[in-house]
């Protein structure tokens, strides 16, 4: 870690300021990289139910962030 | 259609997309496909516009003036250090994946309600008429390919937009400016 990044975790640590930011700017981050990574995965045929699993989360809920709103009416693979 | 695209034309809508990118706009527009035509400048569209005076550098300020960058899409950098998290490694290791860009935008609701990544930028309903009237143009035209000339008529053709008015700025005639491209395609 560089001398500025020590220095702000130390001073930051107990700042919920400095924190809650650091959490925001992570969640940001998150979310682009599951995107990717989610289209990436289907692109290559992988299916709702394998990608679910990957991400521990149930196959109902990537579906219904990732293929839209109307999950149950749809098509779903 | 797009098979019928000369290896210029596709650069063209190719570049039309990096432009939007490097703007940071969530779409692209008949504005962004004419940053892409002039990225070419040895293009017959990109040559007749920068005789008229608009070449890439003012275009782009042009349209960097009239539609602002989404400002609220960057990512928190120093927020991510403060945590011992180097942002600008991980973007490398992404963007080797996914190509530039792929991390500077959030993901997008399409129309259909699927959420896609970053890397996409979508075309406006009046950039998807200009391309499609690109091959009308060049059907018209007996030309048995799309060339970056018959996108620029299709934009002409699209009606008015931030395209128009930033050839109007330039005090781009669009008639005389029509003429010119049909003929260099003679």
């Amino acid at each position: 870690m560089s001398d500025t990044a020590q220095l702000a975790s130390d001073a930051g640590s107990r700042d919920p300021a400095v924190g809650l930011r650091a959490v925001r700017a992570l969640r940001m981050l998150v979310e682009r990289l599951e995107a990717l990574q989610v289209e990436n995965a289907r692109e290559q045929g992988w299916s709702w139910q394998e990608i679910a699993y990957c991400l521990e989360v149930s196959r109902q809920a990537v579906h219904k962030k990732y293929a839209g709103g109307r999950g149950l009416l749809r098509r779903e693979k | 259609m797009f098979e019928r695209f000369t290896r210029d034309a596709r650069q063209a809508v190719k570049l039309a997309q990096e432009n939007a990118r490097r703007l940071n706009h969530h779409f692209v527009g008949n504005e962004h496909i004419v940053l892409g035509l002039l990225d070419q400048p040895e293009s017959v569209s990109a040559r007749v516009l920068i005789r008229h005076g608009l070449d890439h550098e003012r275009a782009y300020r042009a349209v960097f003036d009239m539609i602002p960058p989404h400002a609220g899409d960057r990512l928190d950098a120093d927020a991510l250090e403060a945590i011992g998290i180097d942002l600008s490694a991980i973007r490398e290791r992404v963007e080797a994946a996914f190509g530039p860009g792929s991390l500077d935008r959030p993901p997008q609701r399409t129309r259909q309600g699927r959420l896609v990544s970053g890397r996409h930028v979508a075309f406006t309903g009046p950039a998807k008429k200009a391309l499609e009237l690109s091959l009308r143009e060049a059907i018209s035209l007996k030309h048995n390919h799309i060339s970056d000339g018959h996108i620029l008529l299709g934009v002409l053709r699209a009606g008015p937009g931030p395209a128009h008015r930033i050839l109007a700025q330039a005090d781009v005639d669009l008639e005389t400016l029509r003429e010119e491209v049909v003929a260099e395609m003679a």
